[in-house]
């Protein structure tokens, strides 16, 4: 490095040096980030999360606002008296894998407000006697995977908050609650799930004889219960006991049920998990042990081969008030114990094939029956009957297929109230709802209905307040489609489809209607009578349709709606008279999705767009469709300047108009001008195509014509040599404008240009003209060619007015004719000369041609 | 520019957990069979055997798997996609887990605590494809953060015989 600096090479340097700064800073960065990464703070000064990055205490970056701590997966390691004092609001501590093995006393002592510690897998090696001191509020203390082999040895019994105690997935070998759980009055949930509990005994239980707790809940789930002794469970009042995959074998399982006797429990859960299945088969009497225990609801889950002994299921669970059956391989039920008592009942993924009617109906008392989601489920040919206090049938979610439906299925039931067949195969509804009559709630969603639409089937259903067939396939045919539902007042038919994909007069009688739903029922037009019933609609869905247009006309009638959803339509713009309709009573309006038209003709509804914006839902998906340069512009951000004209847009256009005026005016004025230079700028061409037809042109005024015949034309064209003269009124090309013919005839076919200069040419605007081309034709073509006659009467003082004129004879030599008989002689050898110089120089020009 | 090398050296030494890169662990490598897998789940890697390559012509075969969860798992849902060419073939998801059905032992399980998952898995399907292709599965969880992520590479050239 040094060798480097001595280097005589200087730019090297520099050079180098930077190399190695920036090396450092970027390394120096890195190693900050890779060691001293910020926690994430959730919510300022009150959440952060330190998750895996590995801090070996608190770090010094938390305020001491914090209530909301995560430092999980870091290296604590040991925790000692008042660790926590720099945090002392702390409400929710996370100390999951941190490698806790040791918590020496007072190590949470300043946390009072402290209400969840979770310490999960963290593999205590001591806890001091006082760890958990000062944690006055504690009402959640999670302790699972750290090895903890005895109860008796956690010192929590000062935690007299304490509602939720897991000690889950640990060594506790014993039941036994140590005596401070009697001090835990306020203890909710307790759990013990998977640990190495084999033996309950009489006692174990003791410390929560003392006070009822009704509301504890007691986990067992996944311990490998051997045996439970008879009494252990007596006279003990509990909210919950579960016991799932507990117990190795039928014979266990049967004699530790035996051993609940004398329990009080609102909730017994039973059975296994689906990945540890131990006991083979259901076999009779499996569960005579719950004769003994008083229960509200039994659950039994995850069972599996209930073959030919179901005979006893429900022998000691007759009196349950409540009984759900989950995820069992049950295939039939076989038998039902008389006066039973069982009021509510759920079947749920079980292995049913047939709707097991016939059975069920022995169950008197049934208010609720659910039987959900069973796969193999597809046939309903059994009928209920005489279920007279049956309030709640639920049979969605199966593979039902059947006809039929509903009355001659469900005898007796007059108080049905609640019917859930949604989500079947097919279903066949002949109308007949005779004895269903107190029915409110009619759900037949995503299951194929053969019937509504084309016959009025809901005749009967007086009373119903809700119904939905969203999604059966039905085509409304008819229009008493849903006659008799005078109390209906939710109706959701989303996904079907109506005549002529045209809403008519459907709804007439739903007069009570408060919402409905007809989104994604391919309508194309809705009549103006349609909603004229529904004068009660409050929400109203129709979306999802392929509706043009907005007709104020059709949703005057629903003066009470206040939610309207037309998304999803092809609804290019709302007209100022839509507007005013809508504006009124709705609280939320959806019209995104639709093909908006954003063009400036519209600026009225962009500008209500604008203006509405609480108004409307979803408003970033309210979409330009055209025109194409604003497509897929969100409306709400639609920049309504654009629309407004601008005034350099105004200045320039008007300036563009003057000049054309100006320049058409100009061309109009200076028609002659134009013209001349045109054919100046082509004029050589022609010159060379034209021969000489005449001498000379003779330019005069029509007022000097007279002497011109006489003192001109007649000796010049009668003398030796004869000279051919050009003259308007006579060579002129009638038809042809008098600037061509003076250009084409005079100029390009003459030789000279003689012009006659008197008072009446002076006065005269068409000499002047032709004296003017004259005098350029002269320039341009480069010979000399105008050979002035001046005539002895002309004003000098009017000639001096004409400057081109009066400088052109200043310059150039002129004839000037008397009316003497001298003088004429002089004029006429001049002139001749004049004229013949032209036609010699000609005339060698041909020949050396 | 030795001193610079140096630097970049201790960087990578320094970061190497930064690195989001897990290794390709091998599962199977058998005449006509092999399979690999390698976690896609930036956080962690994870534990995974077969029991008995053989078996996987079987309809069920035998699994352990073991992580340590990063999220908790009240819910639980499994995607699976078969991903031939880079291009997505086959996808098949599955609840593993319900609020009010924890049908298997897992579920419930709180961030930190350690699965470990012995047992038999069914395909669903007659036999595993043949060829070269990659099998990918993740695990979210009810706020669909991920709890587990692998693909896997399978070069399958059992004959079927049934």
């Amino acid at each position: 490095m040094l060798g480097l600096l001595k280097m005589p090479r200087r730019g090297a340097f520099p050079l180098w040096t930077l190399v190695v700064l920036l090396g450092l800073t970027f390394f120096l960065s890195q190693l900050a980030g890779c060691i001293l990464d910020p926690c994430l703070e959730v919510v300022p000064n009150i959440t952060f999360r330190c998750m895996g990055l590995n801090f070996s205490g608190v770090p010094t970056q938390i305020p001491n606002t914090t209530q909301n701590l995560d430092l999980s997966f870091s290296h604590l390691k040991s925790l000692s008296s008042n660790y926590f004092s720099s945090v002392c609001e702390l409400q929710l501590l996370d100390l999951t894998r941190c490698h806790i093995h040791t918590i020496e006393d007072n190590s949470f002592k300043d946390l009072y407000n402290l209400s969840t510690l979770i310490l999960t897998a963290n593999n205590f090696k001591y806890l001091g006697p006082a760890a958990f001191y000062g944690l006055t509020s504690l009402r959640r203390l999670v302790l699972v995977e750290n090895n903890i082999s005895s109860l008796t040895d956690l010192p929590i019994g000062h935690l007299h908050t304490l509602q939720e105690l897991n000690v889950g997935h640990n060594n506790i070998a014993s039941l036994k609650l140590p005596k401070y759980f009697a001090n835990l009055t306020s203890l909710r949930h307790l759990s013990l799930l998977s640990n190495k509990i084999t033996y309950i005994s009489r006692g174990d239980l003791d410390a929560l004889r003392e006070a009822n707790r009704f509301n504890l809940t007691l986990v067992l789930s996944l311990n490998d219960i051997k045996y439970i002794q008879p009494g252990s469970f007596a006279k003990i009042h509990l909210g919950e006991l579960a016991l799932r995959s507990s117990f190795e074998n039928f014979n266990v399982m049967h004699t530790c049920l035996q051993g609940l006797t004398g329990l009080q429990v609102n909730r017994l859960i039973v059975g296994e998990f689906r990945d540890r299945q131990r006991l083979v088969d259901f076999q009779s009497g499996l569960l005579s042990g719950l004769c003994q225990v008083q229960m509200q609801e039994f659950v039994l889950i995850c069972f599996r081969q209930f073959e030919n002994n179901t005979d006893t299921l429900f022998d000691c669970i007759g009196n349950v008030s409540s009984i759900r059956l989950v995820n069992l391989q049950l295939e039939e039920v076989s038998k039902v114990p008389m006066l039973s008592q069982v009021k509510h009942l759920e079947c749920k993924k079980c292995k049913f094939r047939e709707v097991p009617a016939v059975k069920l109906s022995l169950f008197k008392e049934l208010r609720m029956l659910r039987i959900t989601k069973s796969k193999y489920l597809n046939s309903f040919r059994q009928k209920f009957e005489h279920l007279s206090n049956l309030e709640v049938m639920d049979l969605s979610e199966n593979r039902l297929s059947f006809t039929r439906c509903c009355s001659p299925l469900f005898l007796g039931s007059p108080n049905l109230k609640y019917l859930n067949l949604s989500f079947n195969s097919d279903i066949s509804v002949t109308g007949d709802f005779t004895n269903m009559k107190n029915l409110l709630t009619l759900d037949f969603q995503h299951t194929k209905l053969f019937g509504p639409g084309s016959y009025p089937v809901f005749l009967s259903l007086q009373k119903l307040i809700y119904l939905d067939i969203s999604y059966t396939k039905t085509h409304v045919k008819s229009q008493c489609t849903f006659c008799g539902l005078h109390s209906l007042q939710v109706l959701k038919m989303a996904g079907n489809s109506f005549e002529n994909n045209k809403l008519a007069n459907n709804l007439k009688n739903l007069t009570r209607l408060h919402t409905l739903d007809i989104s994604s029922c391919k309508l194309l037009q809705v009549d103006q009578i349609t909603f004229a019933a529904l004068s009660e609609l409050k929400e109203l869905n129709i979306s999802n349709n392929k509706l043009l247009s907005f007709d104020p006309l059709v949703y005057k009638p629903l003066q009470a709606l206040t939610v309207l959803d037309f998304s999803h339509n092809q609804l290019t713009v709302l007209l100022d008279s839509d507007l005013e309709s809508v504006s009124d009573s709705l609280v939320l309006l959806d019209l995104s999705h639709n093909l908006f038209d954003c063009s400036c003709t519209h600026l009225n509804f962009l500008k209500w767009v604008k203006e509405n914006q609480e108004l409307l839902q979803n408003k970033e998906l309210m979409m330009c469709h055209i025109p194409e340069y604003v497509k897929n512009v969100s409306l709400s951000s639609f920049d309504l300047s654009s629309c407004q004209v601008k005034t350099s847009t105004v200045a320039f256009s008007v300036s563009v108009l003057l000049a054309a005026a100006v320049s058409l005016f100009l061309i109009y004025k200076y028609y002659f001008q134009l013209y001349y230079s045109l054919v100046l700028l082509s004029g050589c061409k022609h010159s060379a195509e034209r021969g000489d037809t005449y001498d000379a042109f003779i330019i005069h005024s029509s007022k000097d014509q007279e002497w011109v015949i006489k003192e001109l034309v007649e000796p010049l064209e009668g003398g030796k040599p004869p000279f051919q003269l050009c003259l308007y009124y006579r060579d002129f090309l009638p038809g042809v404008p008098i600037v061509t013919n003076i250009i084409q005839e005079g100029f390009l076919s003459s030789r000279n240009v003689i012009a006659v200069i008197s008072t009446n040419f002076l006065e005269s605007k068409w000499c002047s003209f032709e004296f003017d081309i004259a005098q350029s034709w002269q320039l341009v073509q480069g010979r000399a060619g105008i050979i002035m006659i001046v005539l002895e009467d002309v004003d000098k003082a009017l000639l001096r007015q004409k400057l081109g004129l009066s400088r052109y004879l200043r310059r150039n030599t002129y004839l000037e004719w008397k009316n003497r008989e001298i003088s004429r002689h002089i004029f006429w050898r001049q002139l001749t000369g004049a004229l013949l110089e032209g036609k010699k120089r000609n005339h060698e020009e041909v020949k050396l041609m | 520019m030795k001193t610079s090398n140096v630097l970049t050296l201790i960087l990578v030494l320094l970061c190497i957990n930064a690195s989001t890169e897990w290794p390709t662990h091998t599962v199977c490598k058998e005449n006509n069979l092999e399979i690999y897998y390698k976690s896609c789940d930036p956080q962690q890697d994870f534990a995974f055997s077969i029991d008995r390559c053989s078996d996987i012509t079987s309809h069920t075969f035998n699994i352990r798997a073991a992580v340590i969860l990063r999220h908790s798992i009240k819910q639980l849902y499994a995607k699976i996609n078969l991903i031939i060419n880079g291009k997505t073939v086959l996808s098949y998801s599955e609840s593993l887990c319900e609020p009010d059905n924890a049908k298997l032992i897992f579920c419930g399980k709180k961030k930190g605590e350690h699965i470990y998952y012995e047992g038999p898995v069914t395909l669903g399907i007659k036999e595993i494809p043949q060829g070269e292709y990659t099998v990918s599965a993740v695990l979210t969880n009810e706020d669909h953060l991920t709890v587990a992520c692998a693909d896997f590479t399978v070069k399958n050239y059992l004959d079927y015989y049934y």
